[in-house]
């Protein structure tokens, strides 16, 4: 009897303790802080080591200690930054097995040896970093050195199967595998068959390109403060250079994002036709135009960047008249990218333009019209760095003029191939045109493959036309790269609320029903100010991890001897 | 340096506020957790028009064909000079008032399949309760029309629909099981396959549509115990070379037809071979 009593009261408390919830701001909006800031962090740790063993790989292999000093700098930011991720992701465990146990009990059920599995890499990641931190000046030279920079390879093989165990458990949760029902017992669910599901490579992908474009922006945000802050040209120069090598990763990166993103949003629409529709063309239709008029901001801040760079350098004169035309292809690019077409419209609303469409924006705002438009754009961009690395070199190869026309051809039919096929998307079925976006991407990535290779073999003995004048950048140059490191940010946190949100009401989508206060999913508006204190919290936080890094240790700049490089 | 920043933070915090502001300017809209629609009594045609127009951009998933202009008529606005559905539903059909051709054409779609559009559609009286499907034909009515729906025409209860307005999956489960089932709990497989309206995506024996696996020879495909599976969740297969349909088929089948029913479908379709 007594037993059965207990039995029937544990019963009583696990219905009862479903949700928790948070004192003042309330438990989802607890979970949304915690789990963002951990993401950023996460990402940020992930990203930089991937930069510093290539710096330190290219100061190796490259014979220039400029990058292994650079890869030590970014380092040293990783160490507070990995206390920062693991504390708020202590804090997001705590909360999640408060707030939403019955939730996080359904997880552990199915996850819990990848959870341990994840604190065990964590563990040996953080200890890594450790080794690789600490033992840079005592491995230096030599066959070391090597063994050192395969610390750096290590670092980020932990760092890179952390986040896919992480990834299985979020993407679980979108795209739960198909034979899984609502009465399926968790315990009774493989492990490697909860963890395979249908977006988790794409996660997997997306997250590890994105990674690279976010510690890029968050080192050009550091190299420019420091730019701002320094006290002497030396240093100046030291971090213009830092400032520029940190864009250029993050813009290269940003170039292969999209193509990621068509990846995940395909694999989505395979998964459940409408869980792809909601998330394209249901309330969350508004989502996309923000997210274009951020990736414009930084194409056009990117951009801008360069632009401005190529005032510190000699010969750079003879390109500048063009970019008003580059301009010109990005600021339309961007408008069309922009353009609204699929979305929840009320009665006056849809009486007001005539129909489902606006009559003449409409035709802009179909998948055609902005596959082409960013197309156009990443070509456009990559046009610019083109330039400002061409700009203080004059090639002396005797089929320099060749080379050129070649190069120029490739850009114009790599243009027209994505034009012909944004144009013939109008007249064809869905399915085809969406074939069609396959096409226009690998015409944009041969070209970039095949103009940067000639372009490298032109390079062979050119001449210079003079040195690049490191650190005359004039400050505005610097605050465009914090634009770019908060909008990096932003847009991370938007697009976690978009792969979020899709799940609409559902923990588990169709699986496992969100039967808590909280379940409705936020309008953008709200979003967007959960976001920006999220971005807050994370840039404060950075902010006081780079005064920390400056309090430890001086700058690793080192004075130059001699005239400063040609090359970039 | 306070100087700089000053300025720091002020680009920050600018860059922030702007990206906050577009986002709040933009039109707002919540994805609401779906709430199971009651019906008064005396319940207006202006109450129903409005409970009509959540149906229609939430739970109903209309919005996700109507209105895009390409993969169904357009329902709000003008539709190849026909003007809106309210306008043009009574002149659809000969002999059918509006309120008939709106009954008729969400239970069974296919039934008129406007020129140049493909017969997607599902039945939406399986989806739908009663008291939603009625709301939703006052609110298309409203639509350039005139709304005659009345307490009349709803019946009191749901006999042979999902009365759960809860969404797909798990939540809806509830209805129909036990109670009264497809064709009146006839265990006669044809009448059980047109009331379930299989045949709208289907093909069998020559009828029916190619939207979906052929079932003219499902049985030497799967066996009864895949077939009673794949009817009683969708989700747990999906055919080859249909995969950008997967999640289309209804889950409610299974909750919709009592057992002696599903056997009969089930060794009917496992005789097709």
């Amino acid at each position: 009897m007594t037993e059965h009593l207990l039995l029937a009261l544990q019963a009583a408390a696990d219905t009862s303790r479903a949700y928790g919830e948070f004192p003042v701001i309330g438990a989802r909006q607890w979970i949304w802080i915690t789990a963002e800031v951990h993401l950023m962090f996460a990402a940020f740790v992930l990203g930089v080591p991937m930069f510093a063993v290539v710096t330190e790989a290219i100061g190796i292999f490259g014979h220039d200690d400029r990058y292994d000093r650079l890869s030590k700098e970014f380092t040293r930011l990783l160490l507070v930054a990995y206390s920062a991720t693991a504390i708020w992701g202590t804090m997001l465990v705590f909360a999640l097995s408060t707030l939403y146990p019955r939730f996080w009990a359904y997880l552990t059920a199915i996850f819990a040896p990848s959870m341990w599995l994840y604190a065990a890499l964590f563990l040996i990641e953080s200890f890594t970093l450790y080794l690789y931190y600490y033992g840079w000046d005592r491995w230096k030279k030599g066959r070391a050195k090597l063994w050192h920079w395969t610390l750096g390879i290590l670092l980020n093989v932990w760092g890179t199967i952390v986040m896919f165990i992480a990834n299985s458990w979020l993407t679980y949760m979108m795209s739960p595998p198909r034979d899984i029902t609502p009465t399926t017992d968790p315990t009774t669910i493989k492990l490697w068959h909860a963890i395979s599901n249908a977006t988790w490579m794409p996660i997997n992908v997306h997250r590890l390109i994105a990674n690279v474009v976010f510690g890029g922006a968050i080192v050009g945000a550091y190299a420019s403060y420091r730019f701002l802050a320094a006290r002497t040209d030396e240093e100046r120069a030291h971090y213009d250079w830092m400032g520029y090598v940190g864009n250029f990763i993050a813009m290269s990166a940003l170039i292969v994002l999209p193509f990621a993103g068509y990846w995940l949003g395909r694999e989505i629409y395979q998964y459940d036709q409408s869980m792809g529709i909601t998330m394209m063309g249901g309330f969350m239709s508004w989502l996309w135009v923000i997210q274009a008029f951020l990736i414009a901001v930084l194409f056009l801040t990117g951009n801008y960047y360069l632009w401005i760079g190529m005032g510190r350098i000699p010969g750079a004169e003879r390109f500048q008249p063009y970019t008003k035309y580059l301009l010109i292809v990005l600021v339309l690019g961007a408008i069309v990218w922009g353009t609204p077409h699929t979305m929840i419209a009320d009665s006056k609303e849809l009486a007001a333009m005539g129909g489902s469409h606006h009559p003449f924006l409409g035709a802009l705002g179909v998948m055609s019209a902005k596959n082409t438009a960013v197309n156009l754009m990443i070509l456009t961009t990559f046009l610019s760095f083109l330039l400002y690395r061409r700009a203080n070199k004059r090639p002396v190869v005797p089929w320099a003029r060749t080379g050129t026309l070649i190069q120029a051809t490739m850009f114009a039919i790599a243009a027209a191939i994505v034009l012909f096929y944004g144009i013939r998307g109008y007249f064809v079925e869905a399915i085809v045109r969406i074939g069609f976006s396959v096409y226009q991407v690998l015409a944009v990535l041969s070209c970039i493959l095949f103009v940067t290779v000639i372009d490298v073999l032109m390079a062979r003995g050119a001449q210079s036309l003079g040195t690049i004048q490191w650190g005359k950048m004039p400050p505005r140059s610097q605050y465009a790269l914090f634009i770019l490191a908060v909008t990096f940010t932003w847009l991370m946190g938007l697009m976690g609320f978009a792969r979020s949100g899709i799940r609409q009401y559902w923990h588990v989508w169709q699986v496992m029903q969100d039967t808590s206060k909280y379940a409705a999913t936020p309008a953008l508006g709200y979003a967007s100010k959960m976001i920006s204190l999220c971005v807050l919290i994370f840039l404060s936080l950075v902010a006081f991890v780079f005064w920390l890094g400056g309090l430890a240790e001086k700058s690793t700049y080192v004075a130059e001897k001699g005239p400063g490089r040609v090359g970039h | 340096m306070w100087a700089t920043n000053l300025k720091i933070v002020g680009i920050v915090l600018g860059t922030l506020a702007v990206y906050t502001l577009i986002a709040n300017k933009i039109p707002q809209v919540e994805s609401e957790v779906p709430q199971t629609l009651t019906l008064g009594a005396n319940v207006t045609p202006e109450q129903l028009v409005a409970a009509g127009e959540k149906v229609f951009n939430g739970i109903g998933g209309c919005t996700t064909c109507h209105g895009l202009g390409t993969r169904a008529p357009n329902l709000l606005t003008d539709e190849k000079g026909t003007g809106p559905i309210g306008a043009r539903c009574g002149k659809r059909e000969a002999g059918k008032t509006c309120k008939q051709y709106l009954y008729e054409s969400l239970d069974q779609p296919t039934a008129y399949i406007v020129a140049g559009y493909q017969p997607i559609m599902p039945v939406m009286t399986k989806q739908l309760s009663p008291q939603q499907i009625w709301a939703v034909i006052a609110f298309l009515e409203s639509q350039g029309g005139t709304v005659d729906v009345s307490t009349s025409d709803i019946p009191a209860t749901s006999p042979a629909s999902p009365t759960s307005a809860g969404g797909a999956g798990g939540a809806a489960g509830a209805g129909g099981a036990g109670g009264a089932a497809f064709a009146g709990g006839s265990t006669d497989p044809k009448a059980i396959i047109q009331a379930a309206g299989c045949l709208a995506c289907h093909k069998l024996d020559g009828q029916g549509q190619v939207i979906a696996p052929d079932l003219t020879h499902v049985g030497s495909r799967r066996g009864a115990e895949s077939i009673r599976r794949k009817i009683l969740d969708p989700a747990s297969s999906t055919a080859k070379g249909y995969e950008r349909l997967a999640g289309i088929m209804p889950k409610a089948f299974g909750t919709m037809m009592n057992a002696a029913q599903l056997e009969a479908l089930v060794q009917y379709l496992a005789a097709h071979k």
